[in-house]
């Protein structure tokens, strides 16, 4: 059985993930943390309050769900197993032969799509990421970025592979072609399955987050659409909805609010929904107080952005639907026999991991308790760790063992001198280490050459301008958004219920909302009264209505491949905000 | 003045002889009297490979070593985190309370200087260039960044440089450098190019753990960069 170091060093040698990784990663940790700057100061406590509290009253908030969805005419399963939530899948797809599928983590750790095309079901995976990573076959690397390790030379090699060939590797044409292959199924399928980023017990509505359009269509597929999500993904209320999605996009994508935000409420008429929550040892998981709190996930991929290791070896090297510091926790969790003992030794401990996350989870010390049960289960170390280990106890506590205990250290640490081992590509173990009494040379202080860091350059403060309003035109003008004195010719003209300054984001609300007729206008009007005009997206809370609402944050969008941003992807990239009454 | 028992690490007996004298003599000319305790080891090595059983024995040694004394300073960031922060936790209660109470009084080197009132009677003074580098556990795990930080602008004559990417990890991680050693050169590469970028041929570290495996790893690519302590550099400011 190969092991993460097997698949790390296969990772370095051919791929040298480093080179593409370490350059995209810094940049969206540093974008990262200026977005989440912009948003209230205590962003991060209340979106790790509101996990904090689902998680201690997780059933007592499904069972509030379940009875909300009741009234809005939404099923309601419950799936212990990945295999039963597969059934269910199944099942309630009835006859369905065509499905569209939205990008999911859950349906990737219950394999979801391979058993569906097992049972002869055609699968389309809509998301951009999630159709290349398709083609490749090895699955996705990172839980919001799928194809982050795959650059355009590649992945217009897999396209040509699977049929179409294109002219250029333009991440633009790449991003159109594929666009355009899920506008074509999804005209012509039987089901649309996605995954949700939260369920709201209060009023059994989901908010589900994108950039593209496709979930836009997959919700509002004309007869089924099925909601795949884990156990836990529930929070009390509106407030705690939105206090999580505040944190959400910029601590993923360094995004104010993704493109899209649907609130769900009620399904279109004519459309049959069903929701299938996956406990898959999620309950196991909550009756241990030390693993917890890891339920507060909200998947955003912080930590793993922030990895050292992560960046050095991609989401590949894990094994697991679930990489990075996440994955290194949750995978020996949910899968205790599989073989993912090994994840929690993948980490130099730095806490780069907690500190990123934005819901609060030590995940560098889960780590740790991780790899004391390992050790104590016999899920790794050898015999000949095991009484190294003893050994260098004993040594280490003899009473008079001061030289003994240093005699023994030397032995272990500079017994070979040169710690050479066979690094597969990347040469030899150049590390060498230093000798003991080695005395150092004072000269070397002064032996300095000047200072060529290359920096990331910080943005200087921008001056805000002092009204909601005029904050609000410029966050949206930054995303694209026009704001043209008359709506243009052919727009479709639709009346917002309010808008936020911090994020430029505009809501409407309806009952519902039609996705279809405002992803297929070639362009959109959206008027906007001043006084609807709020700071921060958890100030939408009392204008949420008690039904379907969308929050547009600029066009679709989307940047799957190599973090190119491409305008426009399902729907319009013209997008028009007209206040009204206007602004002097 | 103050008494206080000065803690080496294992790791520093071995690889670093005269970092003791270095802090002893630094504390003694901050007035302090100074007992070395013998202690061997804080159990890090391995309790971080989840041999707690192991980690508790050799833990247990330092803890009776250290109790008698109200202030114990460590010259490794990442012993004095595992002190303070998972020691007390492989003992069940009421016990992990009395290990819990000797573990408070452990203090890292760069700390307790900084916090020192005879700090500014020192006239440190070393002419230079250095490029720092700060342990993750001493960043995140004992949030020293700003006593290391203040200790160094004492230094007169000394040009303190900061690398790129300041907050990322060297790679080292203790066993993890041995295990999974392509991964920790592959990281430590990126440390280097940033630590070397800066022009500085000096690195300092309140842990002297990262600079090993950074020492090691410049020494082998052929890159002139050495590796000082933080004490043995404050031990040369002094006159
Ligand atoms: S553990 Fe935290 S940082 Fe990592 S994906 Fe989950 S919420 Fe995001």
């Amino acid at each position: 059985m190969t092991g993460f170091r097997d698949r790390a060093r296969r990772e370095i040698a051919e791929e040298h993930r480093s080179a593409a990784l370490l350059p995209i990663m810094r940049k969206l940790v540093a974008d990262s943390r200026a977005m989440l700057a912009r948003g209230p100061a205590d962003a991060r406590d209340r979106a790790a309050a509101a996990r904090a509290d689902a998680v201690d009253r997780l059933e007592e908030l499904q069972r509030r769900l379940r009875e909300q969805l009741a009234l809005r005419g939404v099923g309601y399963h419950r799936a212990a197993t990945a295999a039963e939530a597969v059934d269910i899948v199944r099942r309630l797809l009835g006859d369905a032969r065509r499905v569209a599928k939205s990008k999911s983590m859950v349906a990737e750790e219950i394999g979801l799509t391979h058993a569906l095309r097992e049972a002869g079901i055609d699968v389309l995976e809509t998301d951009i990421g999630e159709y290349i990573v398709d083609l490749e076959g090895r699955g996705p690397s990172h839980i919001t970025a799928p194809a982050v390790h795959l650059n355009r030379a590649r992945i217009r090699d897999l396209l040509a592979r699977a049929g179409a060939p294109l002219e250029t590797d333009d991440p633009v044409v790449l991003s159109q072609h594929i666009r355009d292959v899920v506008g074509r199924y999804f005209q012509d399928c039987d089901a649309a399955i996605t995954g949700a980023n939260t369920a709201i017990a209060s009023s059994g509505r989901f908010a589900i987050v994108e950039n593209e359009g496709n979930v836009a269509l997959g919700v509002s597929h004309p007869r089924k659409h099925i909601i795949v999500t884990g156990l836990e993904k529930v929070v009390a209320d509106e407030a705690g909805a939105l206090a999580i999605l505040q944190v959400l996009a910029p601590s993923a994508t360094a995004q104010p609010l993704t493109a899209f935000t649907h609130i769900l409420g009620s399904p279109p008429p004519g459309q049959e929904r069903h929701v299938v929550v996956v406990d898959n040892g999620r309950s196991r998981i909550l009756a241990d107080p030390r693993y917890r709190d890891v339920l507060r996930c909200i998947r955003c991929g912080a930590c793993m952005n922030a990895c050292p290791v992560y960046r050095a070896v991609s989401g590949l090297a894990y094994g697991s639907p679930y990489m990075g510091p996440i994955g290194a926790v949750i995978s020996p969790l949910l899968w205790p026999r599989g073989g993912q003992a090994d994840l929690p030794f993948a980490s130099t401990l730095c806490g780069a991991c907690t500190e990123a996350c934005p819901v609060g989870i030590p995940l560098h010390r889960m780590l740790l308790d991780l790899r004391a049960d390992a050790v104590e289960r016999g899920a790794v170390a050898g015999r000949a760790e095991r009484a190294a280990w003893k050994a260098w106890a004993a040594a280490f506590s003899l009473p008079t063992g001061a030289r003994a205990a240093a005699a023994m250290a030397r032995l272990g640490l500079r017994g070979g001198g040169r710690l050479v081992r066979p690094l597969a590509a990347r040469g030899a173990d150049p590390r060498l280490l230093p000798e003991p009494a080695e005395p150092h040379d004072p000269a070397l202080l002064a032996a300095a050459g000047p200072d060529r860091s290359e920096r990331p350059v910080i943005a200087p403060e921008e001056v805000l301008p002092p009204t909601p309003v005029e904050r609000f035109r410029l966050r949206a003008g930054q995303l694209g958004v026009g704001f043209p004195a008359a709506a243009p010719a052919s727009a479709l003209e639709l009346s917002a219920a309010a808008a936020v300054a911090s994020t430029g984001s505009v809501l409407l609300t309806g009952a519902p909302v039609d996705r279809r007729a405002l992803l297929a206008a070639p362009a959109v009007a959206l008027r906007v009264d001043p006084a609807t005009v709020v700071e921060y997206p958890a100030g939408l809370e009392p204008y949420l209505g008690a039904d379907d609402a969308l929050i547009l944050t600029g066009p679709s969008r989307t940047a799957d491949i190599e973090k190119v941003i491409v305008r426009g992807i399902h729907g319009s990239q013209e997008y028009a905000v007209l206040l009204e009454p206007p602004i002097a | 003045m103050a008494s206080v028992a000065l803690f080496d690490p294992c790791y520093l007996q071995t690889l670093r002889p005269g970092d003791a004298g270095d802090a002893r003599r630094v504390l003694e000319a901050l007035g302090d009297t100074v007992t070395l305790i013998d202690g061997r080891c804080c159990g890090q090595p391995a309790f971080n490979s989840g041999f707690r059983t192991e980690a508790r024995t050799v833990g247990r040694q330092l803890l009776k070593a250290a109790r008698a004394h109200s202030a114990i300073v460590t010259t490794s960031g990442s012993c004095t985190a595992m002190v303070r922060h998972y020691l007390p936790g492989l003992w069940q209660p009421p016990r992990d309370a009395a290990a819990a109470s000797i573990a408070a009084r452990f203090v890292d080197f760069a700390t307790y200087v900084a916090r020192h009132p005879a700090l500014d009677r020192l006239g440190l003074r070393l002419p230079g260039v250095v490029v720092l580098h700060e342990s993750c556990h001493s960043r995140r795990e004992l949030h020293a960044s700003a006593a290391f930080s203040a200790i160094l602008s004492r230094i007169d004559g000394l040009e303190v440089r900061e690398p790129a990417f300041a907050e990322e990890c060297c790679g080292f991680g203790g066993t993890f450098a041995v295990k999974q050693p392509e991964t920790s050169v592959e990281i430590m590469r990126a440390k280097l190019d940033a630590l070397g970028a800066t022009g500085a041929r000096v690195v300092v570290s309140p842990d002297y753990s990262c600079l090993a495996h950074l020492q090691s790893g410049a020494a082998g690519l052929g890159i002139q960069l050495e590796a000082w302590t933080l004490p043995e550099l404050l031990a040369r400011a002094l006159a």
